[in-house]
């Protein structure tokens, strides 16, 4: 038997349908976007799109990871505003873009165990506890830049952006690199399966010898640290680093992950769904953009496509007990 | 004599040992920062406090009852900048200030039948909903708002901010009056008590045949049209409407309903509890704002004390 | 013996011989679940004013009676009689109408409001136009019910801070004021103290001068002949006798009781040379309601452990797999003090199938294979990282070993039958080859060719040379696979019942302190 069959065995049955379908959708928005605009088909264009949608799953990923072991993490894009202001002051003032990196990732994942004593050890539910860190990252990074702007990052630094590796945006590298990470982390290692198993009933997991605590701690950690290695990313391609830099970030993450197909509720869903969720919005945001649509309906859409991702997950699972 | 109050107090709907938290925490605030800034403790900054307050308390008031049947409205801030938006647009537009407050309050009406009914029909989790009604919101009132001109209210909207009833600042009577309100519907009617049940023991209303869905639907349709109310008496003060006037006020309402001792589950809560803390967050940002605190530290703090508030609450059941 | 379906005695004079029918009659009541018949021509009568006990194993059908005679669950065959009158009781409308209210032990009182709102919840009088709420009609409404049962409690207090035995109070005062004419009380005196319980007695009592006909179920032997006019035992869904107090005794009620034909032709050879103590508990205390339990398990023998529902031995099976923390005493296993919780005990080889596969045993959405990898992903694993292969050996081979019924292990668990449920929580131990097996009622839901299949597997792991440690509601089944019995009451171990002494009204007895 191969082992993509054994991978399929221990990924949850239904959704390989439901996979397909979105994937379709990715494509048909593809064809459809081809047809609507000259501008779309274009390799800028299509680098442009394939960059945003990397950044976006960066974030997105870790969230994912949380969700799917029954978790919440809504402090995310605070956490990434929060490393990449940090990351970039220290560059700056070090010159250092390794320093950068280190500090960032390491505070993205210290704000991560936070995070995750708070909601087990200290047991506050897992909403307000990462709600109310959202806005204590908010405010400590506004606080840290105080209205400036910090900009003009070495070039090494700025070829994590917005350079190319053997043709492939860099973006897209790190990626590629982190989905599939990822992906052998949940399928093919302890972890990842035990991760499932407490997203899907935490009660049985610990009666089964789990560990539920210190893993949920483990995976809010992850969380924090990609959030934090996202951050340099972005800071890489918007070379510029603001206050409010993580603010609009955590509702597409939120949507990338629903769309994708995973549970809210946890013990069901993907990485690779959330990478087909995060192209899928980026590729409506683009299209949006390239026909000429207003700005700020980009919120409206982002919005509308999380409640109906949720709708269509509800009214497609009575089957639940 | 006393024992009448005793059993008052917890008719009223909190205990007598949860009231030294916020109280305590009021009182060492208010010490501190008279300490701290001899400016804080006039009667033009006191009043000033109040009147941030009442704008506070029209969201923080229905928060709580919302909170108390286990659920959140995130949403309530960006739907006070919409209707903002819309009072001003519509007013200008039609030069009737009647019909721009109706419009108003219509719109936030509706942005809380839909929360509502996202949460109650189709169970799916408040957080959720709210975040991105939120954003939908949001990015409604940018639209909206883009190239219209949303300043120069006539006088007559200005009232609303500026004016007075009977020698009293009309945002404080609005708050006296919303506390009101929701004091008789929470502790007088049948209704209250569901709000108890929708938290403490949903099945209670089951067995007793009220329907659950109708109720939660209008928790949620109060705290979009309060949220309204706030936009309206904000639009006046700013004398217009600005999409992002009330962004993040949800957060300081949800803070006061925390910091005041409503818990997330059992339908546990109270008004007055609410109340002290709107006040609570009123005096912790002034102070810190005439102690030349920035804006963004206020945030952070309250963060804090929002996560210390539900982590006391959850130390007293266990 | 004497098996009478007349009318109760009547206590107080002249207020019997009046009624011609009974209040509510049930007749022919059956109810099946995907499989399994809980009712099986169930018949019962209520008369005004009688205290009716009902007593029956755990599994007889108890609870469903209940919840048919609250309109939860709609009965599949047989006929309700009101007043002589055929009436249906398919919904808790219905229920409500004819008068039936239940009181169960998870009380539906709603925390943070007063005794008197919870009493009227939903029906609270109004006032006024704007209807608001008549606080003092409330209130004093609420007193005059309590007061007529004779209950001294502040109207005004929250319920949360009334002690469960007032809370019960308030229940039962919920219910009369819907004008209850039939109570079901479960397990009434449960969580009470012997204070508590006298004072309910007396509200029973009250009840009864006012014509409530109340069905009372318990397991406490004194209370039948002290409080019931009437008795009737179920077993196996069936009615089997309802007698007068008078005219019988404990040991016949418990004869009643149990003694159901034996439906296996299982058996096995008994362990009578155990090994090496693997399971020593001491003196065990522990918040969840342990008081003092002591026993042992010794190396190839399967230990009964029983008792009535409530008695604690799920409390205690939880503790030895520390799933529950324990206040005071200790408990050893294979030699060593226990240290940490479940994911230590795994290590150690302890394991447990708990009593609700669904909720506790299995992630339902999850595929066979996962289900059964759980426990043992560190022992088909290198350096974190799975073995694959090695994996799906070991899942074929317990599909194939338990006889687990399904096409594929990617099958999600929650399509498969009970029976084929249980044994996936069972094989997940398997798999991680544990070597002490707590079983909570591993045969609960599943039938008969299942169940019997448990039985030789549990019978292969002990000659092999594993401990099992087995708790069951069904005595034949205690009697017939285990090769020592412990048996639970109120949260003590009130007797041990070598393989000599095993017989099911020698267990029954312990289980209900009559010895």
């Amino acid at each position: 038997m191969s082992t993509t069959l054994k991978v399929a065995e221990m990924q949850l049955s239904p959704t390989a349908v439901t996979a397909v379908s979105r994937v379709m959708v990715v494509v048909l928005l593809g064809i459809g976007l081809t047809w609507a605009s000259d501008g779309f088909f274009t390799p800028a264009n299509l680098v442009s799109v394939l960059r945003q949608a990397s950044l976006l799953f960066l974030l997105a990923c870790g969230l994912t990871l949380v969700i799917l072991a029954g978790g919440l993490d809504l402090s995310v894009g605070a956490n990434l505003g929060l490393c990449a202001c940090l990351a970039a002051a220290v560059i700056k003032g070090t010159g250092s873009p390794l320093c950068g990196a280190l500090v960032g990732v390491s505070v993205g994942s210290a704000i991560g165990v936070v995070n995750g004593l708070l909601v087990t050890t200290l047991r506050l539910p897992a909403f307000i506890a990462t709600y109310g860190m959202l806005w204590i990252l908010h405010g400590l990074t506004y606080a840290f830049m105080a209205g400036e702007t910090i900009h003009g990052f070495p070039p090494g630094f700025r070829y994590i952006g917005g350079g190319f590796l053997a043709g492939v945006p860099v973006p897209v590298i790190v990626t590629g690199l982190s989905l599939l990470a990822g992906t052998v982390l949940l399928q093919r290692t302890v972890f990842g399966q035990e991760l499932y198993a407490i997203g899907a009933n935490p009660v049985a997991a610990f009666l089964s010898g789990i560990p539920v605590k210190r893993r949920q701690i483990t995976v809010y950690a992850v969380s924090g640290a990609m959030a934090g290695l996202a951050s340099l990313v972005y800071l890489a391609r918007m070379n510029a680093a603001e206050g409010d830099i993580g603010e609009p970030l955590l509702m597409p993450a939120i949507a990338a992950v629903l769309v994708g197909g995973t549970a809210l509720s946890g013990g069901r869903g993907s990485l690779i769904g959330t990478m087909v969720g995060a192209l899928l919005l980026t590729l409506v945001l683009n299209g949006m953009n390239l026909l000429g649509v207003n700005a700020n309906w980009q919120p409206i859409i982002t919005g509308a496509i999380s409640l109906g991702s949720l709708l269509l997950e509800r009214l497609g699972a009575p089957r639940r007990a | 004599m006393r024992d009448i109050a005793l059993t008052r107090a917890r008719t009223a709907g909190f205990k007598l040992p949860q009231l030294p938290g916020v109280v305590w925490m009021l009182i060492a605030m208010i010490a501190a920062f008279s300490a701290w800034t001899p400016s804080f403790f006039s009667l033009a900054n006191l009043t000033n406090v109040a009147l941030q307050s009442s704008n506070l308390a029209m969201l923080a008031l229905p928060m709580t009852l919302i909170v108390m049947s286990e659920g959140i409205d995130l949403s309530v801030g960006s739907t006070a900048s919409l209707v903002g938006v819309m009072f001003a647009l519509v007013t200008l537009g039609t030069g009737s200030v009647a019909l721009g407050a109706i419009s108003g309050v219509l719109t936030g009406l509706l942005v809380g039948l839909i929360n509502g009914w996202l949460v109650a029909v189709h169970a799916l989790p408040p957080f959720v909903v709210t975040l991105a009604t939120l954003g939908i919101v949001q990015g409604a009132s940018l639209l909206i708002a883009e190239g219209q001109v949303t300043n120069g209210l006539p006088p007559v909207a200005h009232w609303l901010y500026d004016g007075t009833v009977l020698g009293v600042s009309t945002p404080i009577v609005g708050a006296a009056l919303t506390y009101v309100l929701f004091h008789r519907l929470l502790y007088h009617t049948r209704f209250g008590g569901y709000v108890f049940a929708l938290g403490g023991n949903r099945e209670a209303l089951q067995v007793s045949g009220v329907g659950i869905r109708r109720w939660l639907i209008a928790a949620y349709a109060m705290g979009g049209t309060f949220a309204a109310f706030a936009g309206l008496i904000l639009a006046a003060r700013i004398d217009g409407g600005q999409p992002t006037a009330a962004a993040s006020m949800e957060f300081d309402a949800i803070a006061a309903v925390v910091v005041g001792g409503t818990s997330f589950d059992k339908g546990k809560g109270g008004l007055p509890g609410t109340l002290l803390g709107v006040i609570a967050v009123g005096v912790l940002k002034n102070g810190l704002n005439l102690a030349s605190v920035a804006s963004a530290t206020q945030v952070t703090m309250i963060g804090l004390f929002v996560i210390l508030a539900v982590l006391v609450d959850g130390r007293r059941r266990a | 013996m004497a098996e009478l379906n007349a009318r109760p005695a009547p206590k107080t004079p002249g207020s019997a011989e009046t009624r011609k029918a009974p209040l509510l009659e049930l007749s022919g009541i059956t109810k099946r679940f995907s499989g399994v018949t809980a009712l099986d021509g169930m018949s019962l009568s209520l008369w005004p004013g009688e205290v009716h006990v009902l007593m029956g194993e755990n599994g007889a059908g108890k609870s469903t009676l209940m919840k048919v005679l609250c309109g939860a669950h709609e009965a599949d065959d047989g006929k309700f009689f009101s007043n002589g009158a055929q009436v249906t009781l398919g919904s808790t409308g219905a229920a409500r109408a004819l008068g039936v209210s239940v009181i169960f032990q998870e009380f539906t009182l709603v925390p943070h409001l007063s005794v008197a709102r919870n009493i009227f919840l939903g029906r609270e009088p109004v006032v006024g136009p704007l209807r608001q709420l008549d606080h003092r009609k409330m209130h004093a409404d609420a007193r005059r019910l309590l007061d007529r049962l004779a209950v001294d409690l502040d109207t005004r207090l929250e319920v949360h801070s009334l002690s469960t035995a007032q809370q019960q109070l308030v229940e039962i005062a919920k219910a009369l004021s819907v004008d209850a004419r039939i109570l079901v009380l479960d397990e009434p005196t449960a969580a009470l103290s012997d204070r508590e319980s006298e004072r309910l007695f007396a509200l029973i009592r009250e009840l009864k001068a006012r014509g409530v006909a109340m069905v009372y179920i318990s397991h406490r032997m004194a209370e039948v002949f002290s409080i019931g006019d009437r008795v009737t035992v179920i077993r196996d869904g069936k009615h089997v006798a309802t007698m007068l107090p008078g005219q019988t005794s404990p040991d016949q009620l418990v004869s009643l009781m149990v003694g159901r034909k034996v439906d296996t032709n299982y058996s096995r050879s008994y362990c009578h040379v155990p090994g090496p103590v693997v399971a020593d508990v001491r003196q065990v205390v522990s918040r969840t309601g342990l008081r003092d339990v002591s026993l042992k398990v010794h190396r190839g023998e399967i230990v009964g452990l029983t008792g009535l529902v409530g008695s604690g031995r799920t409390e205690l099976a939880r503790a030895v797999f520390g799933a529950d923390p324990i206040e005071s005493g200790s408990i050893e296993l294979f030699g060593e003090p226990a240290q940490g919780g479940p994911h230590q005990r795994r290590a150690l080889g302890v394991a447990l199938v708990p009593e609700s596969r669904k909720t506790q045993g299995l992630a339902l959405e999850h595929s066979v294979h996962a289900n059964l990898m759980v426990s043992a992903l560190g022992k088909h694993s290198a350096a974190g990282f799975l073995q694959l292969r090695r994996a799906a050996r070991t899942v074929q081979d317990l599909i194939h070993r338990l006889s687990i019924a399904t096409s594929t292990a990617g099958k999600a668990a929650g399509k498969l039958s009970g029976g084929n449920q249980q044994k996936i929580v069972i094989g997940k131990w398997l798999a991680a080859q544990a070597r002490l097996y707590i079983l909570d009622e591993p045969t609960r839901g599943i039938d008969v060719g299942a169940k019997e299949e448990v039985f030789r597997l549990v019978d292969k792991l002990v000659k092999q040379g594993a401990s099992v440690l087995m708790i069951s509601s069904e005595l034949h089944e205690i009697v017939q696979v285990c090769d020592r019995a412990y048996v639970m009451r109120e949260g003590r171990i009130a007797g041990h019942l070598g393989r000599d002494q095993l017989r099911e009204q020698a267990i029954l007895s312990l289980a209900m302190n009559h010895a």
